[in-house]
């Protein structure tokens, strides 16, 4: 397949660049418009921002290989980052996500042969409140995970449903 | 003037400083990792801490604040500073690690943490012996680790290029070498990716690290992460003997270390020079330490019946005399190199006044587009302007290859003519052809007398680069004819103190049989009645000095202080674009 920017593309990509006084800060942004459009940025697409942006081919792999939320490669159609970073890790984060293995039958990394679930650990993703925790296709987060609500989220992904972002209250002072 | 307060002493200073630099400048140490005086200065790998602050003035009578006990306030500033991106004040404190408990254990402290996930295989890694991490670890690290969680594993043994090697356990990730593709080199080629423990430089997919100056990268790495293809495994750094020298495949003359174990040079690096190359080096001027070891011409050698057979030394005079004594004197064909020294050249020219021979012309060897406006320049030769400043007539390909038609001897020195199409073997038919050379070539095979001379690693001589600054080399190699222990200009390893020659690391075939060109020079005239003495390139250079204008003031006390002299640019060429 070959990765190329439409003119529309490239007119957002200018109006992106506009923002900044350097072009080095666009590699983000546009990086962004490159995974949504094309699903990930694998090293072809990497060349694509690169030479569209007139930056170093190196300089944009650093970037995207310093950030779990770019793509490096094809996924599934649903990325499930599961958090294992510390305060998750205490709270289940690891048996959330061998549950995740055990129910799609892969590893932390692997895409199901269907192509339809990624299944990834992913570092902190600042919602240790909600611990266990976890974030699909870099969108809406499902907190306090347990096995039922992984249940529950696989078949409503099975049939393109994605979860609705969830509102979790924090206790607050009543007495003030 | 400004002044600054380090460990208690006053220091004056003028213009923008560093402090670390202006530390070392003083001669004095905190240590480092990330910081390079050639390159920006990230601070990242916070080796470099100390304390810093500010003595208290009252703003309205400039006087310093005291405290109960007499001595000036300081008012500190909040948390220690890398000391290699703090930019030096008017009335600025530093304490060091030798002053400060603080900061000896901040700095203690980061080198645990840099040695957390590190291999510590110093046993088996290249860069022991000249590793920064090593060394400093040493002196200002802690005893142990108290890490006691296995190690993060990263790729070992990836080849990023052609000649570099990574072993990304050991890096610290202070993006040396990502800053020197940036800033320096400017091809960018290199990054870190990954984050956090995973972290370590490399290329963009698929893409190779094959930048002319990468091994570059190699000297700068401050741990053993880096390391070149072709001299990996080869030696420890302490068996080796480090001789300073000058690049000989490039006009700019860039300044070089000839690392020699045994009489073999096992790799090159660079010498920081200034006004030449500051830190740095071409990759393709570090393979030419095989040129010193491989290929050599090690005893004369001579054509009888058509085939070149070794001859003897007392051969090699009787039948030179003898072919020189059967052509007219306007006859003999003397053609100096742009690859020989000055002090080579001027024998040569001496020997030709001598006995009436017409002056040395010469050949530049150039190959156009070759510069890169940094350490290249399209000059192939060493020393170029050495052979126009002694005067020598400088002639074209047609012109030489018309002259060579008409001689009756000829005598060459160094220049491959027929590898490089400028003669052809034909040509050289029946005129005896003599060459001074150190390695084996395509003409060495055409000629009728070879006399194996010298290379820059076993003679001290000097070379006028293509902007006419004329540096030496010193004696890195034993020749048959010297020894290292009685040579007290030769640098002399721990393997040359405590080794006999009947060790089995010493090999008596690394020595080659050669002579510099001016001893054979001396020697010939001694037999041929004419004698003229010229010893050695001290004594020959301060000959020149005083007898060729262009030269004068230059001996080799004045070129070692000042890394070489500039000489007169009005008399070099400028015809050699750098
Ligand atoms: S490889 Fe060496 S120079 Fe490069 S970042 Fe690592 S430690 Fe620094
Ligand atoms: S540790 Fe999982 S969100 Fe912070
Ligand atoms: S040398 Fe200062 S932080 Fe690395």
């Amino acid at each position: 397949m070959k990765y190329e920017f439409s003119e529309e593309d490239l007119k957002e990509i200018d109006a992106i660049k506009a923002k900044y006084p350097e072009v080095m800060p666009a590699t983000l942004p546009v990086l962004w418009l490159a995974q949504n459009k094309f699903g990930h940025v694998n090293p072809e697409v990497q060349r694509l921002v690169a030479s569209t942006l007139g930056l170093p081919e190196a300089h944009v792999h650093g970037v995207v290989t310093f950030y779990t939320q770019y793509y490096e490669e094809e996924k599934g159609t649903y990325v499930l980052d599961v958090c294992t970073c510390l305060t998750c890790q205490l709270c289940g984060g690891y048996e959330m996500l061998e549950y995740f293995e055990e129910k799609l039958g892969i590893k932390q990394g692997e895409t199901t042969p269907d192509g339809r679930f990624t299944l990834k650990e992913v570092e902190c993703l600042g919602a240790c409140g909600y611990a266990p925790m976890m974030q699909v296709s870099n969108e809406t987060y499902v907190n306090n995970l347990t096995k039922e609500k992984v249940d529950k989220l696989l078949d409503d992904l099975r049939q393109d449903k994605k979860p609705e972002h969830e509102k979790v209250g924090m206790p607050q002072r009543k007495n003030i | 003037m400004p002044e600054i307060f380090i460990d208690g002493q006053r220091y004056e200073f003028e213009g923008e400083h560093r402090v670390l630099q202006f530390i070392q400048d003083l001669g004095k140490e905190v240590p480092f990792f990330c910081y390079h005086p050639a390159m920006s200065a990230p601070a990242n790998c916070r080796q470099c801490f100390v304390k810093a602050g500010q003595y208290v003035k009252d703003r309205e009578t400039g006087e310093y604040e005291l405290d109960e006990e007499g001595n000036r306030t300081i008012r500190w500033f909040p948390k220690l500073q890398t000391s290699c991106n703090l930019q030096m004040v008017d009335g600025m404190v530093i304490h060091t690690q030798e002053t400060d408990e603080q900061v000896a254990r901040a700095q203690k402290d980061t080198l645990e943490f840099l040695l957390i996930n590190h291999p510590l295989d110093c046993p088996i890694c290249d860069q022991a012996g000249e590793c920064p991490l090593q060394i400093q670890t040493y002196k200002y690290g802690p005893e142990g680790s108290r890490f006691e969680v296995k190690k993060v594993h990263r790729p070992k043994r990836v080849r990023l290029g052609p000649r570099v090697i990574l072993d990304a356990e050991r890096c610290i990730n202070c993006t040396r070498c990502v800053r020197f593709t940036d800033e320096i080199s400017k091809s960018h080629q290199l990054t870190i990716v990954q984050r956090g423990d995973n972290n370590f430089p490399i290329t963009a997919p698929g893409r190779e690290f094959d930048d002319p100056y990468s091994l570059n990268t190699v000297d700068i790495c401050p741990v053993g992460a880096l390391t070149a293809a072709d001299f990996r495994f080869k030696a420890r750094v302490w068996e080796m003997n480090q001789t300073p020298s000058i690049d000989m495949t490039n006009g700019k003359g860039t300044n070089i270390d000839l690392w020699t174990r045994d009489n073999i040079v096992l790799r090159i690096t660079p010498r920081y020079n200034k006004e030449v190359n500051d830190h740095w080096m071409p990759d393709e001027a570090r393979t030419a330490y095989t040129l010193f070891n491989e290929n050599r011409i090690s005893r004369p050698l001579q054509k009888l019946d058509g085939e070149q057979v070794l001859s003897s030394w007392n051969n090699a005079y009787a039948t030179l005399m003898e072919q020189l004594e059967e052509v007219k004197p306007a006859e003999v064909l003397l053609v100096g190199s742009p690859h020989a020294s000055v002090e080579e050249n001027y024998a040569l020219a001496k020997f030709a006044n001598l006995n009436g021979y017409r002056k040395p012309v010469f050949l530049r060897n150039e190959e156009k587009g070759k510069a890169d406006g940094f350490l290249l320049t399209d000059d192939l030769a060493p020393n170029t302007n050495g052979c126009i400043l002694l005067g020598f007539d400088e002639l074209t390909p047609a012109e030489f290859s018309a002259e060579a038609e008409k001689a009756g001897l000829i005598i060459l020195v160094h220049d491959d003519f027929i590898s490089r199409e400028v003669l052809t073997a034909g040509q050289l038919d029946g005129k005896y052809t003599v060459i001074f050379a150190s390695n084996h070539t395509k003409t060495t095979k055409a000629a009728d007398l070879v006399i194996p001379v010298t290379t820059a690693a076993e003679h001290a001589a000097s070379y006028v680069n293509v902007e006419g600054r004329i540096q030496r080399t010193f004696r890195a190699k034993e020749t048959k004819y010297n020894k290292r222990r009685l040579d007290m200009e030769m640098s002399e390893g721990r393997l040359d103190r405590y080794g006999t020659n009947f060790d089995n690391w010493v090999n008596e075939d690394n020595k080659i049989d050669c002579l510099p060109l001016w001893t054979f020079i001396s020697n010939l005239t001694g037999y041929m009645g004419t004698e003229i003495t010229l010893e050695d390139g001290r004594l020959i250079m301060s000959e020149i000095a005083s007898t060729i204008d262009a030269f004068n003031g230059v001996s080799y006390a004045k070129m070692d202080e000042n890394s070489g002299i500039q000489l007169d640019t009005e008399k070099v060429s400028k015809k050699v674009e750098s």
